[in-house]
């Protein structure tokens, strides 16, 4: 690992070294979908961003796909009854 | 190591500061079955205030319905986070403006970074090709997440982090949400709470949606 604390500049406290942002890369890619459990540091941190950016974006588009039967549903269903059934299920879990 | 144990003793004193689960890192909360119900229910609230308001007299698939549908299951996620994060700050802060883009200027309470991408730039000459596509990368990404384009490298990834595990949990509690209510589409009218059929098809089919698989 490079030292880059040597080469560093700006001596503050609140730097960034390399082995920091490996550490949060990996951490990231840990949370995506198919994350590789044989986790290496081949995995470039060009490649989790991106993994990362189009699963935020996959989620979005989900959300907003639910929004949109969420919608439909809340205007064809009968508030009380579907609320009752709602909290139960609620509870039940 | 020692570098990074402190920034993240300093970030979790912060943290601790805010909110009363201390303990646990911010990540697990999301996951767990508490955080999934106090989030229903508050989407729940909120979607019954979207009911409301809108009235029965405009069509089903309003555009602005679904959209304020979305905003109001944002806004419950945000408070859910109960201020922890940046992402959940910018979300409320943006919602009372009314403004739905999230490139507005968010006045975060933290202190004001400039931006340490630049730094790692500056200190590392022969990695200037890595940094550079790693900057390009990471601003895409702070546009997605709210709130956070003006962030550091390690801040705007424990944001994104903490903003997917809060997005997976919102999908999940959504997706619930819809299964019960297509369940009982078409309401009953008249019988509060006492709907026996769960499950037997929509007899009062108004919706024609199939089961989500």
């Amino acid at each position: 690992m490079s030292s880059r604390r040597s080469h560093s500049r700006h001596s503050n406290a609140s730097r960034i070294t390399e082995e920091e942002i490996n550490e949060l890369v990996s951490k990231l890619q840990m949370m995506l979908p198919d994350a590789p459990i044989r986790r290496n540091s081949r995995v470039s941190a060009r490649k989790v961003l991106q993994e990362t950016c189009s699963y935020i974006r996959s989620l979005h588009q989900e959300v907003d796909d639910l929004s949109e039967k969420l919608s439909e549903l809340l205007a064809s269903t009968d508030t009380d009854s579907a609320e009752a059934a709602i909290l139960r299920s609620l509870l039940m879990q | 190591m020692e570098a990074e144990s402190s920034t993240s003793n300093q970030q979790r004193k912060r943290k601790r500061s805010a909110s009363e689960s201390s303990e646990k890192p911010a990540q697990s909360t999301w996951r767990s079955d508490k955080e999934h119900r106090l989030y229903s229910s508050k989407l729940l609230e909120a979607l019954r205030r979207v009911r409301s308001g809108s009235g029965s007299s405009s069509p089903r698939t309003d555009p602005p319905r679904s959209r304020a549908v979305r905003e109001a299951a944002d806004r419950a996620l945000a408070i859910s986070a109960r201020g922890r994060t940046r992402w959940s700050r910018a979300i409320l802060s943006s919602r009372s403006i009314k403004l739905k883009s999230n490139r507005i200027r968010v006045p975060c309470p933290a202190r004001p970074k400039r931006t340490e991408l630049e730094r790692i730039q500056s200190a590392a000459d022969q990695e200037k090709k890595k940094s550079v596509v790693l900057q390009s990368k990471a601003k895409v990404l702070g546009r997605l997440v709210p709130g956070c384009k003006k962030l550091s490298f390690p801040t705007l990834l424990e944001e994104a982090s903490d903003y997917i595990k809060a997005l997976e949990m919102q999908v999940k509690a959504m997706s619930a949400l819809t299964e019960i209510l297509s369940m009982f589409g078409g309401g009953t009218e008249g019988a509060p709470g006492m709907v026996q059929d769960a499950g037997a098809g929509t007899s009062t089919g108004t919706d024609s949606m199939p089961p989500p698989a």
